[in-house]
């Protein structure tokens, strides 16, 4: 019977000549059957098979750096990087408080030698991704590799920004790192005492002092293990070339506007583990019922636009050009959450919110060192009327402004360096002295005798010089606002605070160097322990972390003492003592824990945002069928 | 001819020079330490000494001075401080994406406003060329920032005719979908000036004695206008896209950032915040002779516009 229409219709002649020798043999008759069928399969499957895929869309608020995991710094590169590598340890996905779980390694170890030495079995049978680096050969994950990859943090032509996480840390690493400054060279080969590696699986780390948050510096993303061969082949271009053992790999890059990560196809896969659930958390229970019994990851594809800008991403996601939103921007709060309440718009598309405290505080720093660029400075000291005068400023400070009006609501007041969520995290801990009270704010600098001398109005020193401030802060950024706050609260108390915007690179420079009375910071945690925040009280840090510049011997030895006790009600105690010294003698003023609210389509399963790792590609799911209705729309 | 070039090559020498120092010292002393921003959360004097080392901005001026030179001649400005991706790299892979943005916007919009300033210079003093002008005035009031957010919540958004924002790697793909919005948005805020601009030069022609001469010779309007006004106009159109040219290389950045288009223009900003001079001085250097040399060839197409000009 053949096909009349087609054969009639439209053929070039090479088609038509085709159709005649089919013709002619009746037994090549069913050959055409056959490849019109395979067509009509091929037109109909393919765009099928590419609707079946997992593709999750998601924008990056900041753009990407690289993704050399020893040299990135940004959330964002970190983030990707946890997709494509795999550390020792990682977090949970459910437990909150977040609790160390085993990734690469056969499990998390207890401290050995007073708390000076770890050893870890790497688990046999974990391959890198594959790569034409490893010339078709299965590469197999070994102790060997973690000992180079850790080594390169300490590597002086890496420029490591996360060098300090091993600094002063293992036994003989310090001394190696000195060598090579002075060689100029790293020498991958030679043995140190502090990386032992034991055989093929097997790396015992020696400290030199007893550090019980240890295993979460072995947690951080950045300190996974690279192949070193892998490295050496594209040297010049490390942060365009990961290859790990993780579950994704990098499958597309276009810089900063483009990441493209794929399944891992060779990846051995995991499984939740849902012990520390909390049955009734909503987003465990959702998480636990969509991944029940799967194989992970379910994702095939990730695609990640980053967008610089509040309202483009923000509209990219309205669009379902995307499937989840990131931290909404606070300009548009109001439209998504109105009165505290997804927005009825929202709430129809069965979008969730997933309103996070992350583990971070905000606080403004005095500079107490008493000479600033060698002029005398009001702010610095730790006598009575030097800490008087931190304290008033602090009760000048109208932080219920800040979190209505700069933070759109979305903030709470900190109460102690500690931000919840963070192992010695105390939630009965309230410091008054940090809340806003102009009256109280006034009479104590009148106590201390800061008080207009000349009449111009404005508070003097006690001494009778004009007390002017400075307070620093970040040109073109939202930090203006805040430098504005700060000069109408301390004119509330009379005290006359000038705002100096200064580049970031510079500003950066000032509060390590000391070049500033005022500025304004934040912490996010490195790992979830109050140490990571209290640090940066610490006296030696100066010049480091302590921006405050606060030399305070009593602070000193209690963080020193923390340092060498596990988590116990005993560090809490220690913890909390230093919080006190911290209110007492005010070299900050404690600010904010921000709230960020992150928005789902509800064809995004098993959502749940964790606060020390930045991305869950790894544990999310997609109903493929409800996102394409919901796109099609 | 050829000499006029030639000494005109030979001037862009000392303009170089300029530009490489105003760079250099502007970067010294106004930008950032670089430093500081690698060095990371927590860092000790020792090993922001060590990063300085490693990018050489520890060594004395006139050294880094010269490299700078060496740079420039030999168009290597080596890798980003930043991302250490190959500056030339950099601008090979976002220029696409700012041509293909820009290209379009130049061309659509000097002809709708070269064809609009005709219409309304022709019309001048009715009723159309006021509200044209009113028009353009009140366009040219409004904000660039304003347009991008109005547009692309309206055309967007709302009435969903283009993606928010978007590129891909395809050109056909990028040229169809993702730029259309951007190149239109781009066009109604540059026609108004534009368009403004050109009516007055297409006037001050339409006043000239030999418009006249051609009128009372009986050569029809269009003739008049489209052989004759046009013709001596296009000199200072010509002056004005010399202008515009060199901007179309380093694209919007407004736009870029919007439209999350990987562009030059958002590259540069960049580099300028994260004090990744590499890209910077490449960037400027690349743009300050590209000016130049856009400059030259309209100097030169002058003679084939007008033959009265000379060189000299």
């Amino acid at each position: 019977m053949g096909f009349p229409a087609v054969s009639r219709g439209g053929f070039t002649p090479l088609n038509r000549y085709n159709s005649e020798v089919l013709s002619s043999f009746p037994a090549l008759r069913p050959l055409r059957l056959l490849a019109l069928f395979t067509a009509f399969l091929l037109v109909l499957g393919m765009p099928l098979a590419q609707a079946q895929q997992k593709v999750l869309r998601i924008a990056f608020r900041t753009a990407e750096t690289g993704f050399d995991p020893q040299r990135v710094q940004d959330r964002y590169s970190v983030g990707i990087c946890e997709n494509i590598f795999e550390g020792l340890l990682t977090y949970d996905y459910l437990a909150r408080p977040v609790k160390l779980t085993p990734l690469t390694a056969e499990r998390v170890p207890d401290p050995e030698e007073s708390g000076t030495r770890y050893t870890f079995r790497i688990r046999p049978g974990i391959y890198f991704a594959d790569d034409p680096v490893f010339k078709g050969q299965k590469r197999e994950l070994t102790a060997n590799d973690i000992e180079y990859s850790i080594k390169r943090f300490r590597d002086p032509a890496l420029r490591s920004p996360y060098e300090w996480l091993f600094e002063n840390k293992l036994v003989g690493l310090d001394e190696l790192a000195e060598q090579a400054k002075k060689s100029g060279k790293f020498d991958y080969e030679a043995k140190v005492a502090g990386l032992e590696v034991r055989d093929r699986y097997v790396i015992s780390f020696k400290l030199k002092e007893p550090d019980y948050n240890f295993l979460y510096v072995l947690a951080m993303p950045n300190v996974v293990p690279v192949a070193r061969e892998v490295i050496e082949a594209y040297a010049s271009d490390t942060m365009a070339h990961p290859v790990g053992t993780g579950p994704f790999v990098l499958r597309e890059w276009v810089r900063r506007a483009k990441i493209v990560l794929e399944r891992n196809p060779n990846h051995r896969g995991y499984e939740l583990d849902t012990q520390y659930a909390d049955p009734g958390d909503e987003w465990d229970r959702r998480a636990i019922e969509a991944l029940h019994g799967k194989r992970l990851p379910l994702l095939d594809r990730v695609e990640i636009y980053p967008i610089e800008d509040d309202q483009p991403r923000f509209l990219a996601f309205l669009n379902k050009e995307h499937d989840i939103l990131d931290e909404t921007p606070p300009s548009f709060i109001n439209q998504v959450l109105p009165r505290g309440k997804l927005a009825p718009s929202l709430e129809k598309e069965g979008v969730h919110v997933f309103r996070e405290l992350q583990p971070e505080i905000t606080y403004d720093v005095f500079n107490v060192d008493e000479v600033v660029n060698g002029q005398p400075n009001p702010l610095g000291g730790y006598t009575p009327e030097r800490v008087a005068l931190r304290r008033a400023l602090v009760m000048a400070h109208d932080r219920n402004a800040e979190i209505e009006i700069v933070r759109k609501g979305q903030a709470m007041p900190a109460q102690s360096a500690v931000p919840p969520g963070v192992v010695g995290y105390d939630p009965d801990l309230r410091s008054p002295a940090s809340d806003a009270d102009v009256p109280r704010a006034k009479a104590l600098l009148d106590m201390y005798g800061y008080v207009d001398r000349d009449g111009d109005g404005w508070r003097d020193l006690p001494d009778g010089r004009p007390l002017v401030l400075q307070y620093k802060y970040n040109i073109g950024s939202d930090s203006r606002q805040l430098a504005e706050l700060w000069v109408k609260c301390g004119a509330a108390v009379g005290i006359r605070i000038e705002a100096l915007a200064v580049q970031f690179a510079d500003l950066l420079n000032d509060k390590r160097v000391g070049n500033f009375q005022m500025s304004g910071s934040a912490w996010i945690a490195d790992y979830p322990d109050a140490q990571n925040f209290l640090q940066l009280l610490y006296g030696p840090n100066t010049n480091q972390s302590n921006e405050a510049r606060f030399r305070l011997p009593a602070f000193d030895r209690l963080y020193e003492k923390s340092l060498t006790i596990p988590d116990s009600p005993e560090r809490n105690h220690l913890y909390r003592e230093m919080n006190r010294l911290l209110l007492a003698y005010a070299p900050w003023r404690l600010g904010v824990h921000r709230i960020y609210n992150h928005l789902q389509y509800p064809w995004v399963k098993a959502y749940k945002k964790h606060p020390i790792l930045y991305t869950n590609f790894k544990y999310l799911d997609l109903d493929v069928a409800a996102q394409h209705a919901g796109t099609s729309r | 001819m050829t000499a006029y070039v030639i000494r005109r090559l030979w001037q862009m020498i000392p303009t170089i020079a300029g530009v490489i120092l105003l760079i250099f010292f502007l970067f010294n002393w106004v930008g950032g330490d670089p430093a500081q921003v690698l060095a990371g959360k927590i860092s000790n004097p020792e090993q922001i000494a060590n990063i300085r080392r490693q990018l050489g901005v520890d060594q004395p001026y006139w050294y880094q001075l010269l490299v700078f030179v060496k740079q420039v001649f030999t168009f290597d400005f080596g890798r980003s401080w930043s991302t250490n991706e190959e500056v030339s790299h950099i601008l090979l892979t976002r220029v696409g994406p700012t041509l293909t943005i820009m290209v379009p916007v130049l061309i659509i919009e000097t002809s709708l406003a070269v064809l609009f300033a005709i219409m309304v210079a022709y019309v001048r003093g009715s009723l159309t060329d006021r509200v044209i002008m009113i028009v353009c005035t009140t366009a040219m009031s409004i904000s660039f920032l304003v347009y991008i957010i109005v547009f692309q919540w309206l055309f967007g958004f709302v009435l969903g005719w283009f993606p928010v924002q978007g590129w891909s790697e395809s050109f056909v793909r990028n040229l169809t979908s993702y730029a259309p919005l951007p190149i239109m948005l781009a066009v109604a805020v540059g026609l108004a000036p534009e368009l403004r601009l050109y009516r007055s030069f297409f006037l001050d022609e339409i006043n000239q004695d030999y418009v006249r001469t051609a009128r009372a010779k009986g050569l029809p309007e269009k003739a008049v206008m489209m052989k004759h006004v046009l013709r001596n106009a296009m000199i200072p159109i010509l002056t004005n896209l010399g202008i515009l040219l060199p901007g179309v290389f380093v694209g919007s950045f407004l736009l870029e950032v919007f439209f999350s288009i990987p562009g030059l223009g958002r590259e540069i900003i960049t580099a300028v915040n994260r004090s990744d001079f590499p890209v910077i001085k490449a960037v400027t250097v690349y743009l300050a002779i590209l000016t130049m040399v856009v400059n030259l060839v309209v100097d030169v197409m002058y003679k084939f516009v007008d033959p009265r000009v000379s060189f000299k």
